[in-house]
Order: structure tokens, then sequence, then C-alpha cells
């Protein structure tokens, strides 16, 4: 399966990156390649030109900046699970980062291009013959969705395993474009739209994630964090979900992967966790709630009701491991 | 669209002058550029790790690789883990144990088992799982081929090299 064709830039420079990103209509950013180049495969990205990062010198490396924990966006996915300082603090990140996909594409893969990975669904992520059948959908250019059977409406849901670990760790993302550079919070990174998943300037880019020391782990008895995911064959496929729970005392934080258009914190279970001392008993009474405030939609070949019982199966062990 | 350039690519220590266009991937150059056809091209979407070669030090899927960004590196493939006649330990441990049939997959578990052995001359059973996780054999099952690498792990075959 050929590559479409583009332009290619290699700069050495963010500054240059960025330059040529808002420069060059339709340009688009390519780190590690793994998920841009697949979906290039398939012929549903295809961008007329692609800037480089691998060159981009300063991407890369975990530091310290005020007591919080910087990850540069282009530092891999091995090495952020390699890390001793983030092992410490922030295992449901790098426990995460070593789940996703195969070790190959841990070798290649940036932090920020797993935040920043594209949207899936069963009828997008498919070969042109395979897509040919059917008009096409409105995230690949055409006006019709075919998992919700209505025009102008994209349900791809967002299946990145990282981003889970990162919402319960209340991390912010810096974000760098022509504009200069800004700090937002994780959570407000992605769109919840299915067709533009990511809430960026075309020509703006992650180019790390701050973790606040607030979030590191403080000893098993009253602190943590964790990531289990659920997939078809754990080294090939994305997660069917993926669950991070974060504990500090008597708080318990929780977001899910791969159950909307977007990664999503649990909003009605951590209310109904709030003030009560986390327990065997009141995991087993709040789980049922984990699915709730989802749009599941069947963008995966598993139904909706499975997903949801996934949800609530894996908080209750995920939850469980941090007591 | 994409003017073609030419690439030097450092391959088991030699360096390749091949003319490539910003959309031909390592893969497409090193079987259809260099003649290198050891790596082989499975599903070329970055699932199966037939494609595997060592960049660098690490083992990456060189179908969904740019060639261009391969540049300036040191790749290393099949073709340059035996030396001349002599199969590497890992190679020979491969036939002594049966971890083959038909072959295609196995250049991929090759580059994968001999970048996890440089890295950690002794891994344990459940770490070569997970490395080799990726790769993907149709024939043999993966029983042989977790033994025949943990028998070089142990040291039985004298070390990946």
């Amino acid at each position: 399966m050929r590559l479409p064709p583009f332009e290619y830039y290699q700069p050495a420079t963010l500054a240059e990156a960025l330059a040529i990103l808002s420069e060059v209509p339709g340009a688009r950013a390519v780190a590690g390649g793994t998920d841009l180049l697949v979906n290039m495969k398939h012929r549903v990205e295809q961008p007329p030109a692609l800037v480089s990062l691998s060159r981009v010198s300063g991407l890369a490396g975990v530091r310290t900046e005020d007591g919080a924990t910087v990850i540069g966006g282009g530092t891999t996915l091995k090495q952020v699970q390699h890390d001793e300082g983030l092992r410490a603090k922030f295992p449901a990140l790098t426990q995460a980062a070593a789940v996703v996909g195969s070790y190959r594409h841990q070798t290649m893969g940036t932090l920020a291009g797993n935040l920043c990975q594209n949207t899936r669904c069963r009828f997008f992520n498919q070969s042109v013959e395979w897509r040919s059948v059917r008009a096409l959908c409105y995230k690949a250019g055409g006006d019709y969705c075919h998992v919700m059977n209505k025009a102008d409406v994209c349900f791809c849901t967002y299946h990145g395993d990282t981003a889970a670990a990162l919402l319960v760790l209340e991390a912010e993302v810096r974000v760098e474009g022509p504009g200069g550079a800004r700090q937002i919070p994780f959570a407000a990174l992605h769109s919840r739209e299915g067709k533009t998943p990511l809430a960026l300037g075309a020509a703006e880019l992650v180019t790390a994630v701050v973790i606040p020391d607030g979030s590191a782990s403080n000893g098993a008895a009253t602190g943590g964090s964790t990531y289990l995911k659920h997939a078809l064959r754990g080294a090939i496929d994305f997660p069917i979900v993926g669950a991070a729970v974060w504990r500090g005392g008597d708080t318990m934080r929780v977001a899910f992967t791969g159950v909307d258009r977007s990664p999503i914190r649990a909003a009605i279970l951590e209310e109904a966790l709030a003030g009560r001392t986390p327990s065997a008993d009141l995991i087993a009474e709040v789980s049922p709630l984990a699915p709730k405030g989802a749009t599941i939609t069947r963008s995966t070949l598993q139904p909706g009701s499975f997903k949801r019982e996934l949800m609530s199966a894996l908080f209750a062990r995920a939850a469980g491991s941090l007591l | 669209m994409g003017a073609k350039r030419i690439l030097t690519l450092n391959v088991n220590g030699d360096d390749y002058e091949v003319v490539c266009a910003p959309n031909t991937t390592l893969l497409e150059a090193l079987r259809e550029k260099a003649f290198l056809t050891g790596t082989k091209r499975g599903c070329d979407l970055g699932a199966c790790g037939a494609c595997t070669v060592i960049v660098d030090g690490e083992a990456i899927l060189s179908c969904i690789t740019l060639a261009v960004e391969a540049e300036g590196r040191a790749i290393r493939t099949i073709e340059g883990i035996s030396d001349g006649g002599d199969l590497s330990p890992l190679q020979q441990s491969f036939v002594d144990h049966g971890a083959l049939q038909c072959g295609f997959c196995s250049p991929g578990f090759i580059m994968s088992a001999t970048e996890l052995l440089e890295e950690d001359p002794h891994p344990e059973r459940a770490e070569i799982q997970r490395r080799l996780a990726g790769n993907l054999c149709r024939c043999t099952g993966y029983v042989k081929i977790v033994e025949a690498v943990e028998a070089v792990a142990q040291g039985a075959e004298g070390g990946a090299r």
C-alpha cells in the first residue's frame, strides 16, 4: 500500500516548524507517524504536506519546573515508561504508555502524538476498497455518518491510552503556535467533535505536558494512580475501553478512553465517590455509575452494553488496586 | 508534488544511495531500491511486525517509517545479523527449536529479539513475550519462538551475536 504523494519538510527548530505549518496550506505535523501514516495509506487523511518533527531539537525529555513535572511532547512512549521518576510519581501514565500498540509503536510514537491521534470508527479506519461499497462517511469527506444514520455528524471515538491517565493526573498541555505559547487544562485539548477531535489551530503543536506535583503518588496507603486497558489483542488493537483512576486520600478521580469522541472524566461517578472513604463496598456500590455521561456509539464492533459493563468492571478493578 | 531526492541510507554499515520520493517508506527503499528483500512486507500498516528493522538501536516498523526519516541513522536489517554464512546464536536457536515454518515472519522476530537481547541480555519470559507481542506468526504458534529466544537469554546459545 503506497502512501499518497506529499511535500515534505524537515525543520531543525520549533520556530521553523511552526512557520511552515502556518504558511503551507493543509500542512500537517508528523512525529512517530504510527497513526497518521496508516490513515494516509487508507486515504482517509491526505495532507498535501508533512512537517517532520523528528529533527526538531528540544522537544523530548522529562524535567522539573517549579515543582511540576514537564514532559516534552517529542518524548517517545518508551522513554515515558522507562523514566524512573515518572514511574514512581505517575504510574497511571507510565502504565498507559506501556500498553500503546506494540513495543515498536512505543519506540516510534511520541507522547504528544499519542494525545493528538485521530479519532477512530469502524467505517473510517478502513481501506479504500472496504469503504468503496458505501458512500463516503462524513469524516472522510462525505456527508453521512453510517454509525448514526444521519447527515453531517461524526461520532468517531477517541482511543488514546495516555490521555485518560493525564486526565486523572489533572495535567496541563503546553501549546505553541504562530501566536505564541499557551498552557491549557488537559480537558481543553480535545473538542468532543468526532470530525475535528483537537481543539487546536492548524499551525499549533503540543510541545509539552505539565503534571502538577499534587498528582504524584504519595504512598500506597493514601494515594496513587493506575491505568487498565481492555483490547481484543493486546499488542495490536486500540483499547475497547481504557480506565484511569487516581486516588489522593479520600478523593478519587476517574477517566475513560474509547467511550466517547474525546477522553472523558467520569463526573457522575466522581460525584458519588466524593467525601466518602474509598472501600471495596463503596466501589461495588458506585461502579454501575461508571458509564453515566459517556456517549457510546457503535463506532467499534463491540456493542454499547458491553462497553458499559467494561467501564464498570475496569473502574472497580483499577480503584480496588488503590485501596 | 514531493520531488524525489537522493538519500544516503546506512544499512548494516554500508552506505546505499537511493532515489526516493518523500512518500517512499523505509521498507520500500530497502526492498525496492537497495534490493535488501530480507525485510518482509506483511500487513503494511504497522500491525504485523514482519517489517521490523533496527534504527539507531531501536526496533521500529519500516512500513510506517519514511525513508527520508532514516537518513543519517544506523539501519540494521536481517541481512546484517548473520556473519557471512554463519548464523547468529539467535538465528541458530530458531533453527534448533523449530521456531519457524514458512519463514516469512522470521526476519521480523529475529530483529525484535536481537534488539531485546542487546538491550537486556537476560530478559524474563514475560518480557520476551511482551516485546515480541507485535510480531505475528501464522504457522508455528509462539511457544517455540519464545523458547528459542529464552534459550539465548539463558546463555545456552552464547548471546545474541
